[in-house]
C-alpha cells in the first residue's frame, strides 16, 4: 500500500499504516477495520466520515489502546510521535492516553461518571499525569472550564454531571481532553447527541482550540455537514475501508467515489435550497460477510464487471486525491456531473 | 415452609396426648450400675421445652415435669420407687408415713404425714397437712387451670362446689372449708370421696396433689405464675430459691434457676433429710442438675457422645438409633424401656366406610403393622400392639392377646376379605370394598418423618381391601382430628401415654362424656348419641353407637385385681365389639446416655429416666 | 433531611400498625386451632378451655384484642405486669458450656415496660423481655455474617468479573452455585460435624451463644461457624450480583472515559466501576439484613442460638399470638429502619438521588 499524503503541511503527528482490526466471534470474524492508512498533522482537522458501523470509532479506539487486545486481532502500525502505539504496553499507553492523545466521545450524558463531581473527575485527570497538588489541579481545571466556555466555572466544578446541560457536559469533556495540552484530540461524533445550536458552538470551540493549541484533531462523524464546516482533510470510510481521502474542497466539489456521491446527495446543501435528497439504496454490509470485490458494489448504481470480484486498490488515479473505485477518471467526472445536473434539474 | 419442617424434624413434637415419638427394642434395657458415687453435675439438654402450664405443679401436665417433680422437687403423699417395669408402677408412701387408712366403703382415706419433711429455702418449715389441703384449693381454683383437675373435682366431696364458687380469692378471710378434705392436725389429713374410686391413690401421687405452701403460692392466682416460684419439698430445689424474699408478694422475684424457655437448674435442698425418705425411692447422687435448651437435636447427641452431656433428652435421629443399636460397645449407652404408650390408627365410627364394624375389623386384619414399625425405625421402637392398653400396665396379662394376629404382623388378606364380605360396602361379596364410600377416604396424618413414612404403607394395606385413601398431611394434625366438626374418617396421627399406671387413663379415650367440640380425644366418637352429635354438628351414622360409659364407671369403682380384670375385659370388648382403633405399636421410652453415667435406672411411672437414682463418674465428664 | 426522617418514621409506625393488624387478622381468619385448647392440657374440658381463653384474652373480640395490643404497645404494659417478670439479679453461672441467661439485670430492664408486647401464651413470660434477650443474639449473628458475605461476596464477584471466562471466574461461579444450592441446614450440620466432632475444637466452636459482655472471645468463637454458614448463601448471591453489575458497568461510556484519561486499570475498576455497581447491592443488603432479623431460622436452630428467628417459628408453631406479633413488630421496624438507612446511604452514593 502506498503512502498517502493528502495535506502536505509539516510532518505527520499520527500515521496509520494498513491497520486491520478483526474481532473473532462465534458467527465469524468481524472485520471492523480492514487495511486502513492515513495520517494527521499538527493544526489539521482530519475528518473521518461514514455510516455507523463503518469502522470509524474502532480505528480511534484502537489507536488509544482502548480495544480489548484479547478479543481483537490488530495488525498494522499506528505511529505517533515516532512510536508505534500498537506495540506499547498498557502502562506506556496509559501515560500517553489523556496526556498526549485525548479523546472525547459521542454521548456526553454517559461519558461522565454520574456519581462524581465534574470538577473531581477533571482533577483526577490532571493528577494522574501531573504531580500536582489538588489545589493547583483544581485551578487548572477551573481555568480550562473557563476556556471551554463554562460560566462561573469556580462554582460549577462542584456540580455533578446531571446538573450540567448536554452542551456543558461536552464542553467539560473537551476541557478534560485539553488538560494536558495533547498533541491530538480525537472527537468521536462530538455533536451528534446535542441540539443544533449547541452543535455549532461545540464545533466552533473545537476549531478554536485547534488553532489556539496547534493540535491535530481527528473528527469522526457520520454527518458530512459537520465535516464540511471544519475539516481540512476528509476520509470517507465504508465497511472498514477507506473509499476516498482528500482535501475538503476536493472531496466536496470533485468527489471521485460513488459512495461519496451518495453521501453528498443525501444531505441538504445550504446554498441550494429545494434540492432533491436521495438516500443511498440498501444497507451497509455486515462486517462478517463483506461483499467480495468493491464492498460498495451491491449498492452502487454504476457497478460493472470487475466490481463484484476485484477489490479496487486505494490509490490516486489522477483525480488529485486517492480513492478506491474501478471507474476510470473520465467516467467518474462524467457520472458525477450527470448526477449533479439531475439533482439540480429536479429541484428546478 | 422448609425451615418449619426442618425445625419440626429437629424437635420432638410433644403435643399433649402423644408425648414424643420415642422408640426402642423388644427387650427392656437392664439399666447401668457401675458403682455409683455421689457428687457432680448432671447435664442434659432438650430440643424443646413444652411446658403446658409453665411448671406450676397445679396445672403442668407435661410428662417431663411429672418425672422431674416426683423424683427431685416434690414429695406427694403417695409416690413411686422410680424403678423400671411393673414394680415401678407400684405406689409407695412418700410424704405419707404409711399407706393410708381406707374405710370399708372405700370412701374415706386418711393419711399421716412423715415427721421431719421440710420445705426448702426460703421457707425452712415442716410440710403440713394444711399445705396438702391448700394444693387442693388450688386445683379447685378455675383461674389456675388445673389441667387434670378432673381427677379430683367431683371425686372428692365438696371440691366441685368449691370450684364453682370460684376457688381461691385474694381475700383469705373468705375461704370456705371443703367438705371432703379434713385437716385433723398438722400431720393428718382425711379425704372423703363422692364414690369409690379405685385409682384414687394414683391420683394422689400426681404433682398437683402434693403440698404447696400458701405463704408463697397465695401471691399467684393466675395459671402458670407459681411455676417460677416453686418451693421444694424434695431432695433438690431450683437454683436461687434461697434468694427468694418472701416478706411480701411485692418482694418476690422469679427464681433464677428456671426459665421456661431456656433452662432448669437444680441444686441440693439443704433442708432435705434422707432419713425421711428411702434409698429405694431416691438416692440423690448428683449435687446439681442442669437441663438446658439446644435447638439442634443432633448436636445434643454429639455432645453426649463426647461426654459433654450425660443424657440426651430428645428424640433420637434415625442415624443415632442405628448407630447405638448396632454397635455392641454402645449397647449399654442406649437405654430402652417400655414407655407405656400405644400408637394407633383411629377410625371414626360415624364416617363411612368405618361406620361398619366389619370394615374396622378388616382394617385390623389387613394392616401391615410390621411395615409401620419399620417406618418408625424397626424393633427398637417398641412391641407390635394388638390391643389398647400397653402390656406392662396389665402386668403382661394380655401379652398374648391378639385378636387380629397375622403372620409376621404383616396383615392377612384372607381374614380381612372375610370381614369385608360381611360389610354393606362389599356388594358383590368379593372381599373388596366396591361402594363409592370407599373411594378417596380422607386420611389425616402428620408431616414429620415417621408419619410421612407410614402413609404409603397404610394406603397400600387399605387398598388391598378396596379402600382408597386420600392422605393429607398437616403440621397441626392433632388440632384437626380433635375438632369433631372436621369429621375425619381415619387418622394415623395419634398415640397415647398413661398419666399413671391405671387403665382408666386410657379408657377415658372411649368415654362419651369426654367428647368435646374441640380438644376432643375420643376421636372414634365411641358412645356418641344422636343428641350430642347434633349439638356438636357431627353428621354421618350417629345412630346406634355402642357406649362403654357404664363399663368404665363400674371398673372405676373396683380396686386391685378385680379392677385389673375389669379393665382387661373392657380392652378386649373394645377390640372385638367396637373396634375403634388399629393399634400397631407399644412405644418405647429410650434414652442415650454418656460414658460418665455410672448408674442409670428407668422410671416406669413417669416414662423418663429415674433422675433420683442417676449417678455420674465425674472423671469421665468432659 | 430532618423532616424527611421524621416523615419516614411516621410512615414506619403506620407500616407496623398495618402489619400487626394483618398478623391479628390472619391469626383469626386462619387459626391453627384454638390456642386455648393447647394450653388446657391433654384432656381439656370446656371449662378449662374457657378459663384459658379468658386468661389469654382470647374471649374478647378481635377489635378489642387489637385495641389492647395497641394500648400496650404505645403506653407500655408495666401496669399489667405480674411479679413473675421481675427476674432476680444474682444469676449464678451455669456450669454448662451454653450460657443462655441474660436475666433482667444483665440488660438492666425488667420484663414489662414500654413498648409493651404482653405475655407469651406459651411460656407466660413477657414477650418484651424475651425479645430483649434474643435480639442481641440475632443481631450478633447477622452482623458478623453480613460483614463476611459482603467482603467475600463482593471480592469474589469482582475477581470473577475481571477474570471473565478464566479458570478463576469458573471457580468463583462454581462456589456461587454451591453456596446457593447447599441447604443451610445441611451445611450447618456438616460444619458442626467437622469442627466439633471430627476436630477437637468443640468447646470453642460449638453450638450455643455466649454473651459478648461475659466473654468476648467466646462470643466470637461460638459465632464463627454460624457466621460462615449463614454468610455462604448470601456471599454466593452477592458474588453473582457483583459480577453481573460490574460487567455491565465496565461497558459504560464513563468507564471508557476513565480509561481515556489514562487512569490505571485498577483505579478504573475500583474507583469508577465498583462505585456504580455497588449501589444496587446496597439496596439488596439493607433488605437482606432486615429480613434476617426474623428470618435466620435455620442457622439459629442448628447452632442453638436462641434468637428471634427461632422464636418466630416456635411461636408460630404453638400459636403464640403475642410472641408472633412481637417478632413481627421487630422485623417491621427492622425493615423500615434498614430502608431508611439504605435511602440515606444511596443518596450519599448516588448524587442523582440526592438532588432530585
Amino acid at each position: 500500500m502506498s503512502q498517502v499524503h493528502a495535506s502536505p503541511r509539516g510532518e505527520p503527528l499520527l500515521e496509520v499504516r494498513d491497520l486491520r482490526v478483526h474481532f473473532p466471534t462465534p458467527d465469524g470474524v468481524v472485520k471492523a477495520v480492514d487495511g486502513l492508512s492515513f495520517s494527521v498533522r499538527r493544526g489539521e482537522t482530519f475528518g473521518i466520515v461514514g455510516e455507523s458501523g463503518s469502522g470509524k470509532s474502532v480505528t480511534c479506539l484502537t489507536a488509544l489502546g482502548l480495544i480489548n487486545r484479547k478479543s481483537a486481532l490488530v495488525e498494522g502500525e499506528v505511529f505517533f510521535k515516532g512510536r508505534d502505539l500498537l506495540k506499547l504496553s498498557n502502562e506506556e499507553l496509559q501515560k500517553i492516553r489523556g496526556k498526549e492523545l485525548a479523546m472525547i466521545f459521542q454521548d456526553p450524558f454517559a461519558c461522565l461518571h454520574p456519581m462524581y463531581r465534574v470538577g473531581d473527575q477533571l482533577v483526577e485527570a490532571v493528577q494522574i499525569h501531573d504531580d500536582m497538588s489538588r489545589k493547583a489541579a483544581r485551578e487548572r481545571v477551573v481555568e480550562l472550564l473557563a476556556a471551554v466556555g463554562i460560566p462561573r466555572p469556580r462554582e460549577r466544578v462542584r456540580d455533578y454531571p446531571h446538573q450540567y446541560s448536554g452542551g456543558m457536559r461536552q464542553r467539560a469533556m473537551i476541557a478534560m481532553a485539553l488538560l494536558h495540552n495533547p498533541d491530538i484530540l480525537i472527537a468521536d461524533e462530538p455533536t451528534t447527541a446535542l441540539d443544533v445550536t449547541v452543535q455549532a458552538q461545540i464545533l466552533e470551540l473545537i476549531e478554536r482550540i485547534k488553532e489556539e493549541f496547534q493540535i491535530g484533531v481527528i473528527l469522526i462523524t457520520h454527518d458530512l455537514a459537520v465535516i464540511a464546516d471544519v475539516a481540512q482533510t476528509v476520509m470517507v470510510m465504508y465497511a472498514g475501508r477507506s473509499m476516498e481521502l482528500g482535501a475538503r474542497d476536493a472531496v466536496f466539489d470533485k468527489p471521485l467515489h460513488p459512495y461519496t456521491w451518495g453521501l453528498l446527495e443525501s444531505i441538504p446543501r445550504v446554498a441550494s435550497k429545494g434540492e432533491l435528497l436521495v438516500p443511498i439504496e440498501g444497507a451497509p454490509p455486515s462486517l462478517i460477510n463483506v461483499p467480495p470485490g468493491c464492498p460498495f458494489h451491491p449498492r452502487c448504481p454504476h457497478r460493472f464487471s470487475p466490481c463484484d470480484d476485484q477489490r479496487p486498490d486505494f490509490k490516486d488515479r489522477g483525480g488529485g486525491h486517492p480513492e478506491a473505485c474501478h471507474l476510470s477518471a473520465e467516467d467518474k467526472r462524467r457520472l458525477w456531473s450527470e448526477r449533479e445536473a439531475r439533482r439540480t434539474k429536479v429541484a428546478v | 415452609m422448609l425451615a418449619l419442617s426442618l425445625l419440626l424434624a429437629l424437635g420432638a413434637a410433644g403435643c399433649g396426648g402423644d408425648d414424643g415419638g420415642d422408640e426402642a427394642g423388644t427387650e427392656a434395657s437392664e439399666g447401668v450400675d457401675e458403682g455409683a458415687e455421689p457428687g457432680g453435675t448432671f447435664r442434659t439438654q432438650t430440643d424443646a421445652f413444652e411446658w403446658t402450664g409453665n411448671f406450676d405443679p397445679t396445672g403442668e401436665y407435661l410428662a417431663t415435669f411429672l418425672g422431674l417433680y416426683q423424683n427431685l422437687l416434690g414429695r406427694t403423699l403417695m409416690g413411686y420407687n422410680h424403678v423400671p417395669d411393673a414394680e415401678g408402677n407400684e405406689l409407695i408412701p412418700d410424704l405419707a408415713e404409711a399407706e393410708p387408712e381406707i374405710s370399708e366403703d372405700g370412701l374415706t382415706y386418711t393419711f399421716t404425714l412423715r415427721e421431719g419433711v421440710m420445705w426448702g429455702p426460703p421457707l425452712d418449715r415442716a410440710v403440713t397437712a394444711q399445705d396438702v389441703e391448700y394444693a387442693f384449693r388450688r386445683i379447685a381454683t378455675p383461674a389456675l387451670v388445673a389441667q387434670y383437675g378432673f381427677y379430683y373435682l367431683g371425686v372428692i366431696k365438696g371440691l366441685q362446689e368449691y370450684s364453682d364458687a370460684g376457688g381461691l380469692t385474694e381475700d383469705p378471710e373468705g375461704e370456705t372449708p371443703i367438705e371432703g378434705i379434713t385437716v385433723q392436725d398438722e400431720r393428718t389429713i382425711q379425704f372423703d370421696l363422692e364414690a369409690p374410686t379405685g385409682d384414687f391413690l394414683y391420683r394422689i401421687a400426681m404433682p398437683a396433689a402434693g403440698p404447696i405452701p400458701e405463704e408463697v403460692a397465695k401471691c399467684f392466682l393466675t395459671a402458670g405464675e407459681y411455676g417460677r416460684f416453686v418451693i421444694s419439698s424434695g431432695p433438690y430445689m431450683i437454683e436461687g430459691s434461697d434468694q427468694l424474699d418472701i416478706t411480701s408478694c411485692d418482694t418476690m422475684q422469679a427464681i433464677s434457676g428456671f426459665n421456661p424457655n431456656q433452662r432448669l437448674i437444680l441444686e441440693r435442698n439443704p433442708n432435705y433429710d434422707p432419713e425421711t425418705d428411702t434409698p429405694e425411692a431416691r438416692e440423690n447422687f448428683f449435687d446439681r442438675f442442669e437441663m438446658t435448651l439446644n435447638t439442634n437435636a443432633q448436636d445434643i447427641f454429639d455432645r453426649v457422645r463426647q461426654g459433654q452431656l450425660e443424657l440426651a433428652y430428645a428424640s433420637e435421629p434415625s442415624e443415632v438409633v442405628r448407630e447405638y443399636s448396632t454397635n455392641a460397645d454402645l449397647e449399654d449407652r442406649y437405654q430402652i424401656n417400655s414407655g407405656d404408650r400405644t400408637w394407633y390408627i383411629t377410625m371414626n365410627l360415624t364416617q363411612p366406610p368405618f361406620d361398619d364394624i366389619h370394615v374396622r375389623k378388616a382394617a385390623n386384619w389387613i394392616m401391615d403393622k410390621e411395615g409401620l414399625r419399620r417406618a418408625w425405625g424397626g424393633e427398637p421402637k417398641g412391641l407390635i400392639a394388638n390391643h389398647i392398653v400397653p402390656d406392662t400396665m396389665f402386668n403382661n396379662n394380655l401379652e398374648d392377646y391378639a385378636p387380629y394376629a397375622t403372620e409376621g404382623d404383616a396383615g392377612n388378606l384372607e381374614e380381612a376379605q372375610n370381614e369385608m364380605r360381611q360389610s354393606k360396602y362389599d356388594t358383590d361379596q368379593d372381599g373388596m370394598c366396591d361402594a363409592p364410600q370407599c373411594k378417596g377416604v380422607l386420611h389425616v396424618t402428620r408431616t414429620t418423618d415417621v408419619w410421612a413414612n407410614m402413609a404409603p404403607i397404610i394406603e397400600e394395606s387399605f387398598a388391598k381391601i378396596g379402600i382408597e385413601l386420600n392422605t393429607r398431611q398437616f403440621e397441626d394434625s392433632y388440632t384437626i382430628i380433635q375438632t369433631v366438626k372436621r369429621q375425619v374418617p381415619v387418622s394415623s396421627t395419634p398415640g397415647w401415654g398413661k398419666d399413671y399406671a391405671d387403665a382408666s387413663t386410657f379408657m377415658v379415650l372411649f368415654d362419651s362424656r369426654s367428647i368435646l367440640p374441640e380438644g376432643n380425644v375420643n376421636y372414634s366418637l365411641v358412645g356418641l348419641t344422636p343428641e350430642t352429635a347434633q349439638e356438636l354438628g357431627a353428621t354421618g351414622t350417629v345412630e346406634g353407637i355402642t357406649s362403654v360409659d357404664d363399663a368404665i364407671d363400674s371398673c372405676n369403682e373396683l380396686m386391685d385385681e378385680e379392677r385389673l380384670d375389669c379393665w382387661q375385659e373392657l380392652d378386649q370388648q373394645l377390640m372385638e365389639e367396637i373396634v375403634p382403633w388399629v393399634p400397631y405399636l407399644q412405644g418405647n421410652a429410650d434414652f442415650v446416655i454418656s460414658d460418665a453415667v455410672s448408674k442409670y435406672v428407668f422410671d416406669q411411672a413417669s416414662g423418663d429416666p429415674a433422675w433420683a437414682h442417676l449417678a455420674i463418674d465425674q472423671d469421665l465428664q468432659q | 433531611m430532618g423532616r424527611y426522617v421524621i416523615r419516614r418514621l411516621l410512615w414506619t409506625v403506620l407500616v407496623v400498625l398495618v402489619v400487626t393488624l394483618l398478623t391479628f387478622v390472619v391469626f383469626y381468619v386462619m387459626p391453627p386451632g384454638n390456642p386455648s385448647v393447647r394450653f388446657a392440657g391433654k384432656q381439656p374440658t370446656p371449662e378449662l378451655i374457657a378459663q384459658v381463653e379468658k386468661q389469654l384474652g382470647l374471649d374478647r373480640s378481635l377489635p378489642e384484642q387489637y385495641a389492647h395490643f395497641l394500648r400496650r404497645l404505645f403506653l407500655g404494659d408495666g401496669t399489667e405486669c405480674p411479679l413473675v417478670y421481675r427476674p432476680l439479679c444474682s444469676i449464678e453461672s451455669v456450669e454448662n458450656f451454653v450460657v443462655l441467661d441474660t436475666g433482667g439485670c444483665a440488660t438492666g430492664v425488667s420484663g414489662c415496660g414500654w413498648p409493651g408486647l404482653g405475655m407469651s401464651f406459651d411460656s407466660r413470660t413477657a414477650v418484651r423481655q424475651e425479645l430483649i434477650e434474643r435480639t442481641p443474639r440475632t443481631l450478633s449473628l447477622i452482623f458478623g455474617a453480613a460483614v463476611i458475605w459482603l467482603v467475600v461476596g463482593v471480592s469474589i464477584g469482582v475477581i470473577s468479573a475481571l477474570k471473565r471466562r478464566t479458570i478463576w471466574d469458573r471457580l468463583a461461579m462454581g462456589f456461587a452455585l454451591f453456596g446457593i444450592s447447599a441447604p443451610v441446614f445441611w451445611l450447618g450440620l456438616v460444619a458442626l460435624w467437622i469442627f466439633t466432632v471430627k476436630l477437637p475444637f468443640s468447646d470453642s466452636l460449638g453450638t450455643g451463644y455466649v454473651e459478648f459482655g461475659n466473654d468476648p472471645v467466646g462470643w466470637f468463637t461460638h459465632l464463627i461457624l454460624p457466621w460462615t454458614v449463614l454468610a455462604l448463601l448470601y456471599a454466593a448471591f452477592y458474588a453473582r450480583m457483583t459480577r453481573g453489575n460490574l460487567i455491565d458497568t465496565m461497558g459504560e461510556d464513563y468507564i471508557r472515559t476513565a480509561r481515556a484519561k489514562g487512569l490505571p486499570e485498577r483505579r478504573v475498576i475500583f474507583k469508577h466501576g465498583l462505585r456504580a455497581s455497588l449501589t444496587p447491592i446496597v439496596t439488596m443488603f439493607g433488605l437482606d439484613v432486615a429480613l434476617l432479623v426474623g428470618g435466620a431460622v435455620i442457622t439459629e436452630t442448628v447452632f442453638n442460638i436462641q434468637g428471634l428467628g427461632n422464636y418466630a417459628v416456635q411461636s408460630a408453631v404453638s400459636a403464640d399470638l403475642p410472641a408472633m406479633t412481637g417478632v413481627v413488630v421487630i422485623v417491621a421496624f427492622a425493615v423500615a429502619f434498614m430502608n431508611l438507612v439504605v435511602d440515606i446511604v444511596y443518596a450519599y452514593l448516588d448524587p442523582r438521588v440526592r438532588y432530585s
